[in-house]
């Protein structure tokens, strides 16, 4: 939620700055992203499910 | 067990944000991704602590970014130990290259103190309010105003007068004393 008011907006559509800035960023956000992150992810969800597993009783 | 199902694929939702997040504060591809992973870690044990329902993209900056700061401060005192031998590691460009325009950009962005680095980009690409940003950076939403400005004035300028040098990474001079303490 953005809510930039009567602030009138330093990074806007006519800052090249701000243009330079999305589009700098934009790259990085849609670069691939390695496996590794969602692999971490399973391998933490596992461990948690075992574990909650394990103190059932 | 998750703090509601679901919060798995949210975290890897993320991933892509927090990864521009990650390069833009280390200026590394490799120390971004060791960041991020270790946030993933974090955020993963520490999950109990958000609220479901609140800003997730919030919560897991927050904790990206105290990991920054923390690795940094630890790194600063490895620097100093090893005598400067880590000093090469700490300025490698991340691989994105873009355009010559682009590359230009970033390696101004590069030059920005942190605080005003990671300012701009909360506000001016991550798409936080001033008020997210500020709960970010732990400090007042006016702080956070006056280093967006700072870094876009100082940004100007380094874009003004950049063009006939190639500045790279700033040569960090951590010039420790080789001054051996043999009594």
């Amino acid at each position: 939620m953005t809510r930039r008011g009567k602030d009138e907006d330093p990074l806007g559509a006519n800052s090249e700055i701000g243009r330079k800035l999305r589009q700098y960023y934009d790259d990085l956000v849609t670069e691939d992203i390695p496996d590794r992150f969602s692999d971490l992810l399973n391998q933490l969800e596992q461990k948690s499910g075992a574990e909650t597993a394990g103190n059932k009783d | 067990m998750s703090v509601y199902p679901g919060f798995r694929d949210d975290l890897l939702a993320a991933v892509p944000s927090l990864r521009a997040f990650a390069v833009s504060l280390s200026k590394s591809a490799d120390r971004a991704d060791d960041l991020v992973q270790e946030s993933l870690v974090k955020a993963w044990d520490k999950q109990n602590s958000y609220q479901p329902g609140t800003n997730l993209k919030a919560w897991l900056f927050t904790i990206l970014r105290n990991e920054f700061y923390s690795q940094m401060r630890k790194r600063k005192r490895e620097v100093e130990d090893a005598d400067g031998a880590i000093t090469g590691r700490l300025s490698v460009h991340p691989a994105q290259e873009g355009s010559v325009d682009l590359k230009d950009f970033r390696r101004a962005l590069e030059q920005l103190p942190e605080d005003q680095r990671e300012a701009i980009i909360l506000i001016g690409a991550s798409g936080f309010s001033y008020e997210e940003a500020a709960e970010i950076c732990d400090c007042a939403v006016g702080t956070i105003k006056s280093r967006v400005s700072r870094a876009r004035t100082r940004l100007q300028e380094i874009l003004e007068i950049s063009g006939e040098g190639d500045f790279g990474p700033d040569a960090i001079s951590t010039q420790i004393t080789n001054t051996a303490f043999i009594a």
